[in-house]
């Protein structure tokens, strides 16, 4: 038996990365054929400061899904983020800090309160926060009178739109890239750089089980609800920076952060999925938005290919394992 | 009909009943708006549960056989937009037009039908991958699709019989169409079977595919029906008619609320349309108390959780 | 006489498996054919071609004398063919007569045949419950009744199809005693009617009680048929096993047990109107009951999911802390549960996280996930201690043998060096050769200093394996035997006849 022992480790995953990975390489790819420029480090610096908002969501929202549950929250985070940092800020400087210091504990609320309304209250994540955004948009809504209304001062800004120039090797680097690669390094870092990852698979993928082993079911859970949402309001800032104040920034991002994990491998409802599913599933799907947009096909089918794609890589998983089995 | 048999799910449609029309009653009273008490008034309350009501009928089914349905935001757009365009306003054109609209309804329906049931891909992405392409189609293509209904169509949201409206009679109508189904056809037997053990229903001998198309099917068909009613109520459908109103994910919640089970098998049409009630009930108190649309929606998402909370913290298993 | 169902030369492969090698297989009218057999052995992928569900690669299936192909359950079930899984396949949240009509509803005559005939069908279920001797409503909801009476409303459903061929899969697994005796007589009952039965079990001595005939298959092979007089016990074992089983159970210890590591004083909790028991290291103990006994909810109290109203409760000397798995766990105190797949198991995970789930658990969220006594090393290390045996230990757990995840379980808990090892119904399911494993390792971690409990449906294992026998009764202890104690007096016990 022991000769059959040291084959590599879970299968299953390393064949869902590589989906992920395939999927953006063969879309940057075709973008470079249409857009030859898209090679420059300081083109695919830009595409990375553009994509970084969802592919933070995206490496926030699969630590919800490997628990078995959904976050429909965060594109609500996002827009009460931009919201709330417009208004209080309201183009002073100095507050800047202090109010993402601010932002920062009311997301970790707001995923405290989904977290624990799953674990306790036993809602479904979907319902759960299914409220959470319909309550969090409305309070944005209420709080701006509808409108975007308040300033976001030149340092806030930054955030999202600051570039260094005249870096060695790469030319331009834009902030967010930055921001981009610490967020990715540090969710990375807290589902497989130590325990929380293996416990949160073993809560989606059974949780009575988990449970009896004496695994904090409910923490693990509302962990992953709290870690989602302050990926979202790491996103909207950058989303603030780049685009301004907008009453309706994160609309529709809670879907995208979903499929994303989906594109990239990650299982719903738990067990299955890596880091690397929202990374890669993230980037590719952004890459298609690129490729869209170069191809000068109308705003609106983006959602449309969105749609196809979504379907054609899940049922491609499927009849994969169906034809396994 | 044997009181044992439906009894866990009458008792959570009794029991939303009764809060809603406390909640209703103590407001009009409350803020002196007995004209509320009119037949009129009723019927107003009434008629806000008609296109939500509608496309929860459906949403019901396909939760029934442990499915979901994202999609149905879309249909409704997807008709609603149809209907316009087809009519122009031209009222021999009202009939075309609903076959077209119910048509494509039922083609939606069983694209999602079969992608979950023959496809093997879950129904969240499924769904909510077909109503991407419909939404993005419908974007692209609504400069090509204007128009507005047939002025007699519109009879159809505003018309009465007895001073009660025709959507109103409709949708009870057909809900009480939809729980025979449900609780006496082979159908609905299968539909129980399917959600509540789909390998025991296989092994039954029930073809457990067909069961979740159907259910597919009359969910999409329910949100044409909606859509068509919406299209009657703003004369000219628009593509974010469905989206705006968040039809997708709010049926979902009135049908949980309910007490169907979104893992199947458990629940039924009476306990939505209760949902359905209590929403228009508090809609309806909101507006009394003059709440503005903003802190409107803030409500709103608390009571889906607290309502939900309510007879989910009671279940001893996890939930995710 | 004509069989009622006769399978000829049956092959079937899988991708780098024979699972059948040409089995026949007949079964008469009015007779009980035993099928024995480890597992992997080819009884159930034998009961799935008679059942549609494989399609055979080669060989023949008649039914009354006639060729049939059987390419969906549908079909199996329209020759007659009924099988009553383990796994079993009703509807929680549905009436009694719902369930034994899924899928063969009563119509009424006219509306195209869509309208269910529903008093037609209740009057049809009180008389099929009657048949099987099943004292429930037929308006009961299934989520409410007992193990046995939920396989008492299967067995209904395959009557009201008047199944002429039966088969019942481990039956009695999750009966205790007294419902499994019922649920023979039934059986019995039935072969007087001339139904065909074919019947699988791990159970030998139902086997030699019931059988008319038994076939023992091995490695997907036959390997003989024999009328009952011929079948001994001792003889299936050695053919399931293709050698004899001397020391199926470990033999007694040869020292005293220890001091007494768990204690329970007078702890009460919903079922349980209080329970004083205790354990000593290096000691096996017994929990035997009906199953309305309460040792279920005993066994759940232990491993703290059930909450306590009163008492007091000390493990390995310190004040145990009932009413949280997990606080239960840091007391020292592992918990193997009967049903492995629900709540044993995170079956998506490799054998080697299923290995390290209660090391995770307990070591802090940020501790590494590859180093110290989560490294690979360590882990593997302590799965081939157990003998468990897989392909790879990255590989899934759900695809191994119930018995090699049990070892793996026990594997999980060794890791955390427990004082006490709670198992419930630790062979559920498990194949002979299998049992014998997990008997040594009960006895060898006892021997390490370990008290060990064991709650169990299983008399003879319990007898067997146990140091110390407690019988439960209403909730309370009964009484409690000594090693060497007969099934009689058991069973008297659990019957609330005084001792």
């Amino acid at each position: 038996m022991s000769e059959t022992l040291n084959t590599p480790r879970v299968e299953a995953a390393r064949i869902a990365v590589n989906a992920g990975l395939v999927l953006f390489f063969g879309l940057y790819a075709v973008i470079v054929l249409i857009q030859p420029n898209y090679l420059e480090p300081g083109l695919f610096m830009n595409f990375l400061r553009r994509a970084a908002p969802l592919v933070i969501l995206a490496s926030g929202q699969i630590y919800v899904i490997l628990t078995g549950g959904f976050d429909l929250s965060v594109g609500a985070v996002v827009t009460f983020t931009v919201t709330a940092a417009a208004l209080l800020i309201n183009g002073d400087p100095g507050a800047t800090w202090s109010v993402i210091a601010l932002l920062y504990l009311m997301g970790a609320a707001i995923g405290l309160f989904n977290g624990l309304v799953v674990a306790y209250l036993k809602v479904p994540s979907i319902i759960a926060t299914l409220g959470t955004m319909l309550w969090l948009n409305g309070l944005a809504l209420a709080w701006s009178g509808g409108a975007a209304r308040g300033d976001l001062p030149e340092n806030f800004r930054d955030l999202g739109r600051f570039q260094w120039r005249d870096v060695p090797l790469i030319g331009t680097l834009p902030m967010a890239a930055l921001v981009l690669v610490v967020v990715c390094a540090l969710l990375w870092w807290g589902l497989h750089g130590m325990g929380y990852g293996k416990r949160a698979l073993a809560v989606g993928d059974n949780p009575r089980a988990a449970e009896l082993a004496g695994i904090p079911v409910a923490r693990t859970r509302i962990t992953a609800f709290v870690i989602s949402s302050l990926a979202a309001v790491t996103a909207g800032i950058l989303l603030g920076g780049f685009s301004g104040v907008s009453v309706n920034a994160g609309s529709g991002l809670e879907l995208q952060s979903i499929a994303a994990c989906v594109i990239g491998g990650a299982m719903l409802l738990g067990g299955r999925g890596t880091i690397w599913c929202a990374i890669w599933g993230a980037l590719s799907l952004f890459a298609l938005f690129t490729l869209l947009n170069l191809m000068g096909l109308p705003q609106a089918l983006r959602d449309s290919i969105q749609g196809l794609i979504l379907i054609l890589a899940v049922g491609l998983t499927a009849w994969r394992t169906r034809r396994r089995s | 009909m044997k009181m044992g048999k439906i009894r866990p799910q009458f008792s959570v449609a009794a029991v939303l009943l009764l809060i809603s029309l406390v909640i209703f009653v103590v407001t009009a009273v409350a803020t002196g708006e007995m004209a509320q008490f009119s037949l009129q008034g009723i019927t107003g309350l009434l008629q806000r549960m008609v296109a939500l009501g509608l496309v929860a009928v459906g949403q019901t089914f396909v939760i029934l056989v442990a499915s979901i349905d994202l999609s149905v935001a879309a249909v409704i757009s997807g008709t609603a937009v149809l209907a316009s365009w087809m009519m122009g306003g031209d009222p021999a054109m009202i009939v075309p037009a609903v076959l077209l609209c119910l048509g494509f309804a039922l083609a939606v329906g069983l694209v999602n039908g079969a992608l979950v049931a023959f496809g093997g891909i879950n129904p969240l992405i499924a769904t909510l991958g077909t109503g991407l392409i419909l939404q993005g189609v419908l974007s692209a293509g609504y400069g090509l699709l204007g128009g507005s209904v047939a002025p007699a169509f519109q009879h159809l949201a505003y018309g009465s019989l007895f001073g009660i409206p025709w959507s109103v009679l409709a949708l009870f109508g057909l809900g009480l169409a939809m729980a025979f189904v449900l609780n006496r056809t082979v159908l609905g037997a299968r539909i129980f079977a399917v959600g509540g053990n789909p390998e025991g229903a296989r092994l039954a001998g029930i073809r457990t595919g067909w069961v979740i198309l159907t259910a597919h099917v009359i969910c999409s068909l329910f949100a044409g029906l909606a859509g068509l009613y919406l299209a009657a109520r703003v004369q000219a459908g628009t593509p974010w008619l469905g989206r705006d109103g968040i039809y997708d994910l709010e049926s979902i919640a009135v049908t949980v609320i309910g007490g169907t089970l979104l893992a199947g098998g458990k629940g039924g049409i009476a306990g939505t349309l209760a949902g359905v009630f209590l929403f228009a009930s508090l809609d309806a108190s909101f507006n009394m108390l003059g709440i503005d649309a903003f802190l409107k929606q803030v409500l709103r998402g608390f009571i889906i959780i607290v309502a939900v909370a309510v007879h989910a913290i009671r279940g001893r298993g996890h939930v995710a | 006489m004509n069989p009622a169902l006769e399978m000829r030369e049956i092959s079937k492969e899988f991708p780098g498996v024979r699972a059948l090698d040409a089995v026949s297989f007949d079964c008469l009218p009015g007779e009980v054919h035993a099928i024995c057999g480890e597992n992997g052995a080819g009884k159930s992928t034998l009961m799935k071609v008679l059942g549609g569900s494989y399609r055979p690669d080669a060989g023949e299936i008649r039914i009354g004398g006639s060729v049939m192909r059987l390419t969906h359950p549908r079909e199996a079930a329209q020759a007659g063919i009924a099988i009553i899984h383990q796994e079993l396949s009703l509807l929680p949240h549905r009436s009694v007569t719902e369930n034994i009509f899924m899928g063969h509803e009563l119509v009424r005559k006219g509306f195209a045949g869509m309208l269910l005939d529903r008093a037609a069908m209740r009057g049809r279920a009180v008389a099929l419950l009657q048949r099987v001797g099943a004292r429930i409503s037929p308006d009961d909801i299934v989520a409410e009744l007992s193990i046995a009476e939920q396989q008492l409303v299967e067995i209904a459903k395959a009557l009201l199809l008047d199944a002429r061929i039966l088969v019942l899969d481990e039956p009695t697994a999750a009966l205790d005693d007294r419902d499994a005796r019922h649920l023979l007589d039934l059986i019995r009952a039935l072969r007087g009617q001339g139904v065909a039965l074919v019947y699988i079990s791990h159970r030998m001595p139902e086997v030699a009680a019931i059988a008319d005939r038994v076939t023992v298959l091995k490695d997907g092979r036959l390997v003989w048929t024999r009328p009952q007089a011929e079948a001994t016990i001792p003889a299936i074992v050695s053919a399931m096993v293709g050698r004899d089983l001397k020391d199926f159970y470990p033999a007694a210890p040869a020292s005293a047990p220890g001091e007494t590591v768990l204690q329970l004083q007078d702890v009460r909790a919903a079922g349980l109107p209080g329970i004083s028991l205790s354990l000593r290291r290096g000691e096996i103990l017994g929990v035997a009951g009906l199953e309305d006994s309460g040792k279920g909810q005993l066994a759940r109290l232990l491993a703290g999911d059930l909450r306590p109203e009163g008492g007091t409760a000390r493990l390995a000397g310190e004040p145990m802390p009932l009413g949280n798995p997990r606080r239960v766990i840091a007391a020292g105190l592992g918990y193997l549960p009967a049903d492995r797949k629900r709540e044993g198991l995170t079956l998506r995970q490799s054998v080697r996280d299923n290995a390290a789930l209660a090391l995770r658990a307990m070591r802090p969220a940020w501790a590494r996930p590859g180093a110290g006594v989560f490294a690979k090393e360590a882990l593997d290390a302590g799965l081939s201690r157990m003998d468990v045996r897989a392909a790879h230990y990255g590989q899934d757990i759900g695809a191994l043998s119930g018995g090699n995840q049990q070892k793996a379980i026990i594997a999980r808990w060794l890791a955390l060096d427990p004082a006490v090892l709670l198992f419930v119904e630790p062979t559920r399911g498990i194949d002979i050769a299998a049992k014998a494993a997990i008997y040594q390792t009960m006895r060898d971690t006892a021997d390490q200093g370990r008290g060990i409990i064991v709650v169990s449906s299983d008399l003879p294992e319990l007898i067997g394996i146990s140091d110390r026998i407690l019988v439960m009764h209403r909730g309370t202890i009964q009484g409690e035997l000594p090693r060497g104690a007969s099934e009689q007096e058991i069973m008297r016990l659990s019957l609330g006849v005084a001792a």
